[in-house]
């Protein structure tokens, strides 16, 4: 079956894309139990709050899990592979996980629990992506 | 409430293949008349067609399939998707016919990924949140989320890789004994170990196929059941459970990762219902899109505790002769991937003694598991004694 439902961001995700483009990594945060979540909601999972702010968080995180991605399942990243996807968790920021890509050193080095630090980036549509290397 | 008992009159299938020349809707269309030719029903003794909820709709609707074959519909009915659909179907039938609403049911689901320009990673396109955060990042097949999984369990619990290859090796042998499975070839260990690798540690035999073709069944009460063609396969027990969680998340955020929570609720109730013990099961068939998220579904339907799939595997046995078949046509890893509708259509099969060589000695109890995460479905069926 297909397919896209949006290809469109919506206005709550907008918070990480604004942050992200100055360089920070934030995560929606409810004020009123004061608890993370991911992606991003109207509303908190956690409580129904509506009271959300984005909070920046350090960036520095850990390697929750990890794959080397050997099959082109997107075509346009043929010429890529492999390149490896990560699962990110964050110690100020519980309850979050990140999908990202770890990018440099060699792939066969990485382990989980391994601390990643986040490397800020545009792509070819100007648009901020937050890749993640071993720190 | 107590329901009217309800049974699987008739079951039809298409071959399947990997891609096929004909349409989506002409392999329902072509699945339908099986079963309805199976249980001896003519179109006009239909009064209620259920599919999933998702899929079905935008591809072969409801409505559509009515008036392909001039069902008088008094019940329509579509929940969930996918897998936790074709599993948990008898709950309509259940339902619509305790309350009176209809008498004869067709349940029908069919993909045509194989042919589709999308395949099976289009329907991702659907969640904003995977589209926003994940799709950029190249995270966006089912492989891929499976193998954050398996990494992540294998961290935690020790499983190995000759673990995953166990389950790929044990249910190519039982494809081997369908005529109409996809997979033609053997597979040794030495072959699963040498295959390409997709995502890891997830290779090509770890993964599901890709598959053009279609199932349905017709469910009606047992009563009436018992005077068709075919002997009657009995409903014993039908759940569906869940987790508050949506799909955008259920793969990356769920506090207990690598768990399907509604497995253990869909399968407690479907067991309650039934009045049986997960050790009354004689075989099941499993959501086995992944080796790892066959081991992950025994766990948590509860076979066996967390962290001891592997073990559990090892010592049961999972072919046809051993302790727990599972998958005895080979599953979605070897038979075909119509996200487990085939799965219901052998449990029957299995149970009307019609397996031929990948026959259960003495099956009496299946147990059908159908994950579409977050979502689970089971169904519990039973040969019918008089």
């Amino acid at each position: 079956m297909s397919d896209a439902a949006t290809n469109e961001m919506l206005p709550e995700f907008m918070g990480f894309v604004d942050n992200a483009r100055q360089g920070r990594l934030a995560f929606p945060y409810c004020r009123i139990c004061g608890k993370f979540h991911w992606y991003p909601m109207p509303r908190c999972p956690h409580c129904r709050g509506n009271e959300i702010e984005w909070r920046q968080v350090s960036g520095r995180g850990q390697l929750f899990s990890f794959t080397r991605v050997m099959h082109a399942f997107d075509k346009s990243r043929a010429d890529a592979l492999p390149y490896v996807v990560a699962l990110i968790e964050f110690a100020d920021a519980p309850g979050v996980r990140l999908v990202t890509n770890i990018v440099g050193g060699r792939h066969d080095a990485l382990r989980i629990g391994q601390p990643v630090a986040p490397v800020f980036l545009l792509d070819g549509k100007g648009r901020p992506v937050v890749e993640f290397r071993a720190v | 409430m107590q329901f009217e008992p309800v049974a699987i009159a008739g079951v039809g299938a298409t071959v399947p293949v990997r891609r096929s020349p004909k349409s989506l809707r002409a392999l329902v269309v072509e699945a339908i008349e099986a079963a309805l030719a199976d249980a001896g029903l003519d179109a006009s003794d239909v009064d209620g067609v259920v599919s999933d909820g998702l899929c079905m709709p935008t591809t072969v609707p409801r409505d559509w399939v009515a008036a392909q074959f001039g069902f008088q519909r008094s019940y329509d009915g579509g929940m969930s998707f996918g897998g936790a659909a074709s599993a948990s179907a008898p709950i309509h039938a259940e339902l619509a016919i305790s309350g009176g609403l209809a008498k004869t049911i067709v349940y029908y689901f069919g993909v045509d990924w194989g042919t589709r320009a999308s395949g099976p990673y289009g329907f991702h396109d659907l969640y904003a949140g995977k589209l926003a955060f994940e799709k950029p990042y190249g995270f966006s097949g089912q492989p891929q989320y499976f193998a954050l999984w398996a990494r992540r369990y294998m961290h935690e619990y020790g499983l190995t890789e000759r673990d995953l290859a166990t389950i790929a090796v044990t249910q190519r042998e039982s494809a081997l004994r369908n005529p109409l499975s996809q997979a033609t070839r053997p597979m040794s260990y030495d072959d699963y170990f040498a295959a390409r690798v997709v995502s890891d540690p997830l290779r090509v035999p770890d993964c599901c196929l890709i598959t053009d073709g279609a199932c349905a069944f017709v469910m009606t009460s047992l009563e009436r059941a018992r005077d068709l063609a075919r002997p009657p396969v009995r409903v014993l027990g039908t759940g569906f459970g869940s987790e508050p969680i949506s799909g955008d998340d259920a793969f990356t955020q769920p506090a207990g990762m690598m768990r399907i929570p509604g497995a253990k609720i869909a399968a407690d109730k479907a067991l309650r219902q039934a009045g049986i013990a997960l050790n009354d099961v004689d075989f099941a068939e499993i959501y086995d899109c992944f080796t790892i998220s066959c081991l992950l579904q025994l766990e948590d339907i509860g076979f066996c505790k967390r962290g001891e799939g592997a073990a559990f595997i090892r010592e049961m046995g999972i072919g046809i002769e051993g302790r727990l078949p599972v998958n005895t046509h080979g599953g979605l890893l070897s038979h075909s991937y119509l996200l487990g509708v085939e799965h219901v259509v052998e449990a029957v099969r299995q149970l009307r003694g019609e397996a031929g060589p990948a026959q259960v000695k003495g099956a009496e109890i299946g147990l059908v598991g159908g994950l579409s995460n977050p979502d689970y479905g089971v169904m519990i069926l039973g040969r019918d004694h008089r």
